[in-house]
């Protein structure tokens, strides 16, 4: 190998790659004229290139691509369809920003409106086991009334000793 | 990028299948091209051209055409072949048997013997490039495999031109030392 070898080194890629100037080109050409090393350095580079490049040009020729375009399609058409949820948005005719606007004061409102009715809606009846009793007790010497609220466990009684007076305990 | 090919984007864009089509008939090749050079195996490198340009169409809106849209394509095809062999790496692959039987009745114009030949050399060559560093094997293909400039594969790969030279001088280096015996080294050291 020469001296000036190591100086033509890059070039010598760089021209086996057509990336050299014309300039470039004359000094590597010159070089390989008279030195054995770079030219079969030059030669297995290209040996290197066949054997990468030689079976992917056999192969590629024998592709159709056929079955793979048909894959693809069905992909993007699996893709296209729209979702339940994108048919219903799609029903109503609305775009997402529109959608966020109608539908969060739509919603505060129906809220409202349920809290508003739903005392209303479910307010509570008193059952029988819960109602009270009176009993009136008509006597010669005192009238009674009772009056017993099963709940709270509270019993009023009135006496009634004539038609004027009455007490109650 | 042409009117006609800014034009074509956009209609694919818009969920023109048409568009798609022709997108895939311009592409198909340069993209199988990408990933047999990187994988060097043909169901596998038909695998990654669907997976590449589902990618593609899948994420096409996203396209503003500030680069040009073949290095987008190359991008993404060098990146798909990349993470396959990742994945492939991890999981179990076919037998040595199996390949070799799928190699010899996919080459049926060939004599027995030099279809071994060439599957001996595919291996050792599918080994050597697993051994290169993702940057190298990238550029090992881009160049010596596709033919990009070093311009285009500075712009597919996102660096300088002085990197895609120091890239392409050590992988064709240590590819030279890999496969020794079935290339020739050069002279130099």
């Amino acid at each position: 190998m020469k001296d000036s070898c190591s100086s033509i080194s890059r070039l010598l890629e760089k021209h086996f790659d057509r990336e050299t100037t014309v300039d470039e080109g004359i000094l590597v050409q010159d070089h390989l004229r008279q030195c054995t090393p770079c030219q079969a350095q030059l030669k297995s580079m290209e040996e290197l290139r066949t054997t990468l490049r030689t079976p992917v040009d056999e192969t590629v020729q024998k592709e159709t691509f056929a079955w793979v375009w048909q894959k693809i399609e069905r992909e993007i058409q699996d893709r296209a369809k729209p979702s339940w949820q994108e048919s219903i948005r799609a029903w109503f005719g609305l775009s997402f920003p529109f959608r966020r606007r109608v539908w969060i004061p739509a919603v505060a409102v129906a809220l409202l409106i349920i809290a508003i009715t739903s005392p209303l809606l479910f307010k509570e009846t008193p059952s029988h086991t819960e109602l009270s009793i009176v009993e009136y007790v008509e006597s010669h010497t005192n009238n009674v009334m009772v009056f017993e609220s099963e709940k709270e466990n509270v019993a009023v009684i009135w006496l009634f000793e004539g038609p004027e007076g009455e007490s109650s305990t | 990028m042409g009117y006609e090919e800014a034009d074509l984007i956009s209609r694919c864009q818009m969920g023109d299948q048409a568009a798609m089509k022709e997108i895939f008939d311009q592409y198909r090749e340069k993209v199988y091209r990408v990933a047999y050079g990187v994988v060097r195996h043909r169901e596998e490198a038909l695998d990654i051209v669907q997976e590449v340009f589902i990618k593609l169409f899948r994420t096409i809106g996203n396209f503003k055409g500030k680069s040009s849209f073949y290095t987008y394509v190359y991008r993404t095809a060098m990146n798909t072949a990349i993470d396959h062999v990742r994945k492939l790496k991890k999981s179990t692959s076919l037998s040595f048997e199996d390949e070799a039987e799928k190699y010899l009745s996919d080459s049926p114009e060939k004599r027995p013997d030099q279809a071994a030949m060439d599957k001996e050399l595919e291996d050792k060559l599918k080994e050597a490039l697993a051994k290169l560093p993702d940057d190298q094997r990238a550029a090992i293909v881009f160049r010596e495999v596709e033919g990009l400039s070093y311009q285009e594969m500075a712009k597919a790969m996102g660096c300088s031109m002085g990197t895609v030279m120091s890239r392409l001088h050590y992988g064709r280096k240590k590819l030279q030392q890999l496969l020794r015996g079935y290339v020739k080294e050069g002279g130099k050291t």
